[in-house]
């Protein structure tokens, strides 16, 4: 029985070492190239819901100023991806991507590719599962790739006792996650798997986080 | 009682070091540009450029610097609006709050100037 400790034990210890992987080892390309500006492409949307691509697009803006990139105006380059039929991209997710570069002044460009979107309204769950893969326009090198998929949970016990209490609870729940907006779980699942990229020119941690641990390339989460 | 002030105090000290971590204040920016792009109405267009005004005049992040991007976008909807001069005014704050930004702002202008 002892031994079976000791094993079990071991075996957690090398499993959490061995996802020990730090930012410069896992993205070491971003760290050579170390990109300025981003371009964030509109998402490929491999669900139903056609609706995902234009309301996802808006999320990615802002996390990725957070990060330290200069990221240019989603509604200007919306506009201008339309008028050059750059709305669909899935024309250059593997393609040459020079003319981002040449047009736009950008380094990198971000890719993203909507795998899930979906509501749950009596489990009380948005789910939101989607790979982002950013790509350099100078070489076309994947420079970082991570793909999530997050829920949110958006259940409320109303404190009541009983099957009553409980059913208050159900009915709670299903109005609060019938009412929340789907894009909530898109704006969630974009900050919490791009919390490990490293940090651009204007973060506080730029070229200096090679060090920081470093997530798994999927991950999957619940959050509140 | 006083171990649930301190706790209160100790819970908004790390609330607010929170809020110092992010580079920018977004105010209610994303909501607002995700209304307008949802539902492109007068109303969720005022709402929005009212969002970037704040994000513009009052930022509190640990940059203290306007996010890239938002000049370049108030002063794109303004030009649309009629707001010729103003709209390119904040047009060429982009540039020069980030000079990354000058080919694809410049070329901007060019289009709107057509």
């Amino acid at each position: 029985m002892r031994n079976y400790i000791i094993l079990g034990v071991l075996s957690l210890l090398l499993t959490s070492c061995a996802k020990q992987i730090t930012r410069g080892a896992q993205y070491p390309k971003m760290y050579e190239e170390q990109p300025l500006t981003i371009a964030v492409m509109p998402p490929i949307n491999q669900t139903q819901h056609v609706e995902a691509k234009d309301y996802f697009y808006t999320t990615l803006y802002a996390p990725l100023c957070e990060k330290g990139y200069y990221v240019y105006s989603p509604m200007m380059t919306m506009e201008m991806f339309q008028s050059e039929s750059a709305y669909d991209a899935e024309l250059f997710l593997e393609g040459d991507l020079t003319q981002f570069r040449n047009v736009l002044g950008a380094d990198a460009a971000m890719f993203t590719i909507i795998k899930s979107w979906k509501r749950n309204n009596v489990g009380g769950k948005l789910t939101a599962g989607v790979e982002y893969i950013l790509r350099s326009t100078k070489t076309g090198e994947i420079l970082y790739r991570r793909e999530g998929l997050i829920k949110v949970d958006t259940s409320i016990n109303t404190g009541g006792g009983g099957l009553f209490g409980a059913l208050i609870s159900l009915a709670a729940t299903a109005i609060n996650t019938a009412t929340t907006d789907k894009v909530i779980a898109g704006r969630k699942c974009t900050v919490y798997v791009l919390s490990d990229m490293p940090e651009g020119k204007y973060g506080t941690h730029f070229n200096q986080d090679q060090g920081f641990t470093a997530g798994s390339s999927y991950v999957k989460a619940t959050v509140q | 009682m006083r171990k649930l002030f301190v706790a209160a105090v100790l819970l908004s000290a790390l609330a607010s070091c929170q809020t110092q971590n992010s580079l920018y204040t977004w105010y209610n920016s994303e909501d607002a540009t995700y209304a307008y792009t949802k539902k492109g109405t007068e109303e969720t267009l005022n709402e929005a450029m009212l969002q970037y005004e704040k994000v513009i005049n009052n930022q509190r992040g640990l940059r203290r610097a306007v996010p890239p991007g938002v000049n370049a976008e108030y002063g794109f909807l303004l030009y649309k609006a009629g707001k010729k001069n103003e709209g390119l005014k904040f047009l060429q704050a982009e540039i020069q709050a980030y000079p990354e930004s000058e080919q694809f702002i410049s070329r901007i202008i060019k289009q709107l100037e057509k």
